[in-house]
């Protein structure tokens, strides 16, 4: 075997490796890379090229056998991944199937994963709020989980810096509960979204505000834009099948080329990371071990410095397969916290209703974006009897029917002619769940996926607090509805769902001041293996109730300015 | 410049999907559907049911738009086994029908024959028979609705250059791509 010549282990060995190439990752390619760092780039899934690679994404309507439905017998095999609102015939390509991918539910969990180069960029849903300061404070504020070892100010220039380059849409409405970013125009809201702000205005004093979402879209591109090869976003809503004009932030359309045309990345799809490797005598990591998804071989790749951005929880799950004498729990584990204090986004339940105002006025056109309610519960103080809060999307639309009785001439002629219903009004929820102790993800002891590694056990579920936070929502909202004039309300809970559909899973190998009580340090560094950084989902401290990916860029942004700096110092 | 970017952009787009890669095409019909369990006369049978619930008149009705093709795919791969059971024996009710009525099968009476006994049939007593003829009235309105001639030519589909209008009188809006059919 050529392993061992001293010429094949030059050949393996960068100055960085990253592991996973979704947000995060193609982040951590753009900074490392840009930095002048030779960077290899470790992909499980499959390549999928910008533009070339997205079939679907010219498709009209009629192109597709069953309007988009997915077949019964898919949806029969994939149980799981059929509870995804976006898995249906234009981008199932992009998602997981459930039994490729086996995981161990020791409570029901909607695991959503997409395993290609780009990773879940390509199936986002572009919505980009900042944190703001009261999210950074909550765990010391409110005592739960650790206290976050970064504020708000170190992260807000980072912030600024992902913004320009990604390409964010927004309006700025200064509200302390969520800062303004760097903005490219904002979306139009409808009539009764308008509305509905002036109504809450009136009513709350100014304190429960509807804003446009803040999203990942060119709506006004830039030359920074231009330069990646991407154009303005048309308006087409078909974004979860890719974009061919690169009009919304991925991996595909933005990062990962841009660090191609660096020269000094180098992209391996079809690798899946096993382990990472450490040398105890150096007391460092010096590599990965990888298996090829296909020929299932091993082989061993080796840096100076690590990222590991596999997406939250096979972060966890690569971290808890490094083991070592020196690690026997998992690399960078002398805390034990590993794996533990998993979080995510309350999505369970939502309100709908009607306004029957407005009624010569509709809306015109597509927009891949919509209406978002900010925090307003809990926010500058505690008030309730749960902790934390929960943002909210806002949505209103003019519904619009044919007179579908008859038959023959009669019911032809009645679908030409379209008629205006009352305007549709919907809310749905999304609220910070605590990190606990008790929600965890760990190896199972007995199966192993298709390449030998352990599956990943999860035990994550809702608890009161989100039970209390749903029942408030509810209030809250049928409160708002009715102050509005809104009618025809009606609340949507699913008692039995299990989480995970949010898509927003976190923590785990969380940030924190003390060794004793987290993983990482304020830059993402493992306490106990300072060449390994991670800076996806997996570090987060707490969840706060923006989307999390905008986070997730900021905080890789910035280690990777620190890691490099470290490097040049000799610190690493 | 930026206009030669996007258009260089479109075109790598429609260059690329003229070879799909093999796994994009993972998700076809073929690879996943049963192929369809109607008989040729059965599928005939359907054909004059949908164009009976839409006919062609100056424009083109829901046969040739083969929005019958489009309901047995539905029933066959996304419906269960027992809509696919209710299309066949719904299929042989509207036949006895006809026979019994006119002495002779659906497709063979007069135009304003199947209109009548459809409406009758819709109005059956029987669940069944009432629930067949509600889920084909339902698959042809969508197949045809979605079908590229009626997007195309009467709703004016248009895929991009998008645009959105937050309020817009009624009166002045071009009454087009308000809500998307695909999703
Ligand atoms: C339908 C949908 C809607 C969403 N909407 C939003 C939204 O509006 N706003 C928002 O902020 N977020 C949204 N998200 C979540 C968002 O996609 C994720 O937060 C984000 O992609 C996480 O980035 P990541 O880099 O951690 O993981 P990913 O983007 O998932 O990338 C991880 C990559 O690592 C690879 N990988 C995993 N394990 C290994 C291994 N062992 N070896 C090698 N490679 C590996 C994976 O294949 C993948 O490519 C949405 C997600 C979905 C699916
Ligand atoms: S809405 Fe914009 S980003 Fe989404 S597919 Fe259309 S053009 Fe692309």
């Amino acid at each position: 075997m050529s392993y061992f010549n001293i010429d094949s282990i030059k050949d393996r060995t960068f100055d960085a490796i990253v592991i996973g190439s979704g947000i995060s990752g193609g982040w951590a390619a753009k900074e490392l890379t840009g930095k002048g760092m030779r960077t290899l780039v470790l992909e499980r899934g499959r390549n999928v090229q910008h533009v070339t690679d997205y079939p679907t994404t010219l498709k009209n309507p009629w192109e597709f056998d069953h309007l988009g439905q997915m077949p019964k017998a898919v949806k029969d095999a994939n149980p799981i991944v059929s509870r995804c609102y976006a898995f249906n015939e234009d981008a199932a390509h992009f998602f997981v199937k459930d039994a490729e991918h086996p995981y161990v539910q020791e409570k029901p969990f909607d695991w959503i994963r997409g395993y290609q180069v780009g990773g879940k960029s390509l199936l986002w849903a572009r919505q980009t709020q900042r944190w703001s300061k009261y999210d950074f404070e909550g765990p010391a504020r409110d005592g739960f989980a650790v206290e976050w070892p970064i504020s708000y100010d170190d992260i807000a220039p980072w912030y600024s810096y992902v913004e320009k380059f990604a390409g964010i849409s927004g309006n700025k409405d200064g509200l302390p509960q969520l800062p303004d970013g760097e903005f490219l125009p904002p979306h139009e809201q409808s009539c009764v979204e308008k509305y509905f702000g002036e109504q809450m205005a009136k009513h709350y004093n100014g304190a429960r505000p509807i804003i446009i979402g803040r999203c990942a879209h060119l709506t006004k591109p830039n030359q920074i834009h231009y330069d990646q090869g991407r154009a303005q976003c048309q308006n087409r809503a078909l974004c979860q099948r890719g974009c061919p004009y690169g009009g919304y932030f991925s991996s595909n359309a933005s990062t990962i080329p841009w660090a191609q045309r660096s020269g000094k990345m180098t992209l391996k799809s079809d690798s899946v990371v096993h382990s990472i490797l450490y040398d105890e005598k150096l007391g460092k990591a010096t590599g990965v071990r990888v298996i090829d998804a296909n020929t299932k071989e091993a082989v061993e790749y080796y840096a100076k410095v690590i990222f590991v951005n596999a997406a939250a929880l096979n972060t966890n799950l690569i971290l808890l397969n490094s083991k070592s004498n020196r690690f026997q729990n998992g690399l960078g584990n002398d805390s034990g916290v590993l794996g533990k204090y998993v979080a995510f986004h309350n999505y369970r339940t939502s309100i709908s209703g009607e306004y029957e105002g407005f009624m010569d006025t509709t809306t015109e056109g597509i927009r891949p974006n919509s209406s978002y309610i900010p925090r307003f519960r809990n926010v500058f103080k505690q008030e309730t009897d749960f902790l934390r809060g929960y943002a909210a999307g806002f949505g209103a639309s003019r519904m619009t029917y044919n007179d579908r009785s008859g038959m023959g001439e009669d019911l032809k002629n009645s679908l030409a002619e379209k008629k205006y219903g009352n305007w549709r009004v919907g809310s749905h929820i999304m609220g910070e769940t605590i990190p606990k102790e008790t929600n965890y993800v760990a190896l199972d002891s007995q199966l192993t996926d298709p390449w030998g590694i352990p599956q990943l056990k999860i035990s994550v579920s809702y608890d009161d607090n989100d039970e209390k936070m749903i029942k408030d929502f509810h209030e809250q909202l049928t409160e708002m509805f009715t102050k509005a004039g809104f009618t025809n309300i009606k609340t949507n809970d699913i008692p039995n769902k299990a989480p995970g559909l949010d898509i927003h899973e976190m923590g785990g190998v969380r940030m924190g001041k003390d060794p004793k009580t987290s993983m990482l340090n304020k830059f993402n560094q493992l306490h106990a293996c300072k060449n390994v950084f991670v800076t996806d989902g997996a570090c987060m401290t707490s969840t706060a109730t923006q989307n999390p990916s905008l986070t997730y860029m900021a905080l890789t942004a910035r280690a990777a300015d620190y890691a490099v700096k470290q490097l040049k110092a000799k610190n690493l | 410049m930026q206009r030669r970017s996007a258009i260089r952009n479109l075109t790598m787009a429609v260059g690329g999907l003229m070879s799909l890669p093999t796994w994009a095409s993972g998700w076809t019909p073929e690879s996943i559907g049963k192929v369809s369990t109607l008989s040729f006369s059965e599928e005939g049978t359907l054909a004059e049911i949908v164009e009976t619930i839409i006919p062609e008149t100056t424009t083109p009705g829901a046969k040739s738009l083969k929005v019958h093709q489009f309901a047995m795919r539905m029933i066959n791969d996304c419906y269960g086994e027992a809509a696919q059971k209710g299309l066949k024996d719904g299929l042989a009710t509207t036949d006895i029908a006809s026979k019994l009525a006119h002495g002779k099968v659906f497709a063979e009476i007069e135009p304003a024959q199947r209109l009548e006994l459809l409406k009758k049939l819709a109005n059956s007593p029987d669940v069944a028979t009432k629930q067949f003829v509600n889920m084909i009235k339902g698959l042809t309105i969508q197949g045809y609705q979605n079908s590229e001639y009626v997007m195309v030519n009467i709703q004016k589909y248009n895929m991009a250059p998008g645009f959105y209008h937050g309020c817009v009188p009624i009166a002045k809006a071009q009454g087009k791509m308000e809500k998307k059919t695909d999703r």
